[in-house]
């Protein structure tokens, strides 16, 4: 196919050549692998088979939530994903929706100065919160943990991203085959 | 000769106060040994508030003076003064201090007692009041001295000897640095003579150490983000580079977008319920391998779904456990929480909004197209073969 076998050996040749120990070690490990894609592409296409008929909305919601069940709750931003869309999934997210996304600037930035000035100048701090709201769950997190979970979380969108395409091309491709010989 | 009847009096001291006592007091003893050879006794205990003055190396009235001028931290700084004293005005002063002997006592024991706080880390402001020292003309011995008996001993009687070798002002200057030096490697702002920065090693401070640890702790996780966001190594600097992640982020997330979308726009042409056949075509040779807990905690989790629904959906989450139980089969029973957990979830996300939805592509999906099936199949093979 088109990306799975530079995807897979992509995935494991990232997989193989960092050793690093760590997080950074645990997070490759953990969603680089051949795997990981695989079964996130199944959940993702129960998923999709779920939601088949919804818009686009919802396949980005199951595709979210499905990643972050393939994360298993090690991660902060998956647990917040699911918990988010767990409770009337409805009013949830259109409540973070609006509060995460309309939300008028943040204070001014007097806050995280407290001990180094030099690392957590102004400018940090504020990129600092921006992150927090990109990664789901991640709002009020210190700055360590948070990027701990940006790194997770970057991991596992890469994943989610390659994991979509490929899927995304075999359908089409698969339904242009389809099309063709006239269903 | 009352220097040993001063350091005679520390250790009577310090047999009452505490080992820091003894030890800056027995440091005391040695500079008077290193000055007056002679053998000192420990048993002088009432000429203590005497021999403290004496000690004091100035006339009684400044060392009063010095010991009420701070209130609680003279009598460190004014006993610690002995140390270096001695060599200037070791014999004229007994004599004229006998007559100040009951306030001496008192500062004996609050000299004493401070000598324990400086020890332990007394006020910095202390510090911040001997650092004042050396601008008065009067004591500035004062600085040098009271570093030294709190710190270690050997850096003290080092600074003893310098101290004896120069005069008292520039040894003041001089001792104060290499004390400030020779702090950096000892406490940090507990002592009160901490008025130095940790700048040459590393400040053992524990504020300090706590900035240091969460520095680094912070490092290591930039670091990594450099590593994952291509083309961040070259950038330097915390706020770059979190601009770099930050956009890197949002590109994945913006690229989720469109292939949700591209998906979504895929999907309503495919019949999805062709993969359930083809799902249910795997699930065959599969359940073997299934774990015992698996199988067994789909079907008590969808009491809702009675109809198609549910086999269909037994079937689903009975194929996600089969593809979590090989990767990971330590924790079963975490596998089983995430399970249910997924399997429930999934319930519920496309309950809500899909249930209309979702029986007839499922009752009617089943007759409809096998020959999609077979093509579908292959893609979807081709697709996660990876």
């Amino acid at each position: 196919m088109i990306a799975s076998p530079s995807s897979s050996s992509s995935a494991r040749g990232s997989k193989k050549a960092i050793t690093k120990p760590g997080f950074k070690d645990q997070a490759e490990s953990k969603w680089r692998t051949a795997a990981q894609q695989r079964i996130y592409g199944r959940r993702l296409i129960d998923a999709l088979r779920a939601t088949a008929p919804s818009g686009p909305h919802a396949v980005k919601e199951a595709s979210d939530s499905a990643l972050a069940l393939t994360a298993r709750g090690q991660s902060r931003w998956s647990r917040a994903i699911l918990l988010g869309r767990r409770r009337r999934p409805s009013c949830k997210f259109l409540l973070k929706a609006r509060r995460g996304r309309r939300q008028p600037k943040p204070p001014p930035p007097a806050l995280k100065q407290g001990m180094a000035a030099s690392p957590e100048g102004k400018k940090v701090s504020d990129r600092l919160r921006v992150l927090g709201r990109l990664v789901p769950g991640c709002r009020k997190l210190s700055a360590p943990s948070l990027l701990e979970e940006a790194a997770d979380y970057m991991v596992a969108l890469e994943m989610q991203v390659k994991t979509m395409r490929a899927l995304a091309e075999a359908l089409s491709a698969a339904s242009l085959n389809a099309a063709e010989p006239g269903s | 000769m009352e220097p040993p009847r001063s350091s005679g009096v520390g250790i009577d001291n310090s047999g009452e106060y505490s080992p820091e006592i003894a030890e800056t007091l027995r440091f005391e003893e040695e500079i008077q040994s290193l000055i007056h050879p002679s053998s000192f006794d420990g048993s002088a205990a009432p000429t203590g508030g005497g021999s403290f003055t004496a000690l004091l190396g100035l006339p009684a009235n400044q060392a009063v003076e010095l010991l009420h001028d701070s209130g609680a931290r003279e009598p460190l700084a004014s006993r610690i003064r002995v140390g270096g004293h001695p060599v200037h005005r070791p014999f004229h002063l007994p004599l004229d201090c006998s007559s100040a002997f009951p306030s001496n006592a008192t500062l004996v024991d609050r000299a004493a007692r401070f000598s324990v706080f400086a020890a332990e880390g007394s006020p910095a402001s202390s510090s911040g009041r001997l650092k004042a020292e050396p601008q008065d003309s009067d004591s500035p011995p004062l600085d040098p001295i009271p570093t030294g008996p709190a710190k270690r001993k050997d850096t003290g009687r080092s600074k003893c000897d310098v101290r004896l070798s120069l005069s008292f002002k520039s040894q003041a200057k001089a001792t104060a640095k290499k004390s400030k030096n020779a702090e950096e490697n000892t406490d940090g702002d507990k002592l009160p003579y901490v008025h130095v920065r940790a700048r040459r090693g590393q400040a053992t401070d524990n504020h300090s150490l706590a900035e240091r640890a969460r520095r680094e702790k912070i490092n290591v996780r930039m670091k990594l983000l450099q590593e994952l966001v291509p083309g961040c190594s070259k950038i330097t600097g915390t706020a770059l580079v979190l601009d770099e992640i930050i956009n890197h982020v949002q590109t994945l997330q913006r690229q989720v977008e469109f292939l949700s979308m591209r998906l979504a726009a895929v999907n309503p042409r495919i019949d999805f319920s062709s993969l359930d056949s083809y799902l249910s075509a795997e699930c065959g040779p599969v359940t073997v391998r299934n774990g015992p807990g698996g199988v067994v905690v789909d079907p008590s989790l969808w009491p809702t779904d009675a109809t198609a629904e549910a086999t269909r959906r037994l079937l689903v989450p009975q194929f996600w456990h089969i593809d979590l139980v090989p990767p990971q089969l330590q924790p079963q029973q975490s596998l089983t929480t995430w399970e249910r957990d997924g399997a429930a979830h999934s319930q519920l996300l496309p309950n809500p909004t899909t249930s209309l939805f979702l029986y007839d592509p499922a009752n009617s999906g089943n007759a409809n197209v096998p020959h999609l099936t077979a093509k579908l199949k292959t893609a979807e093979d081709r697709a996660l073969n990876l």
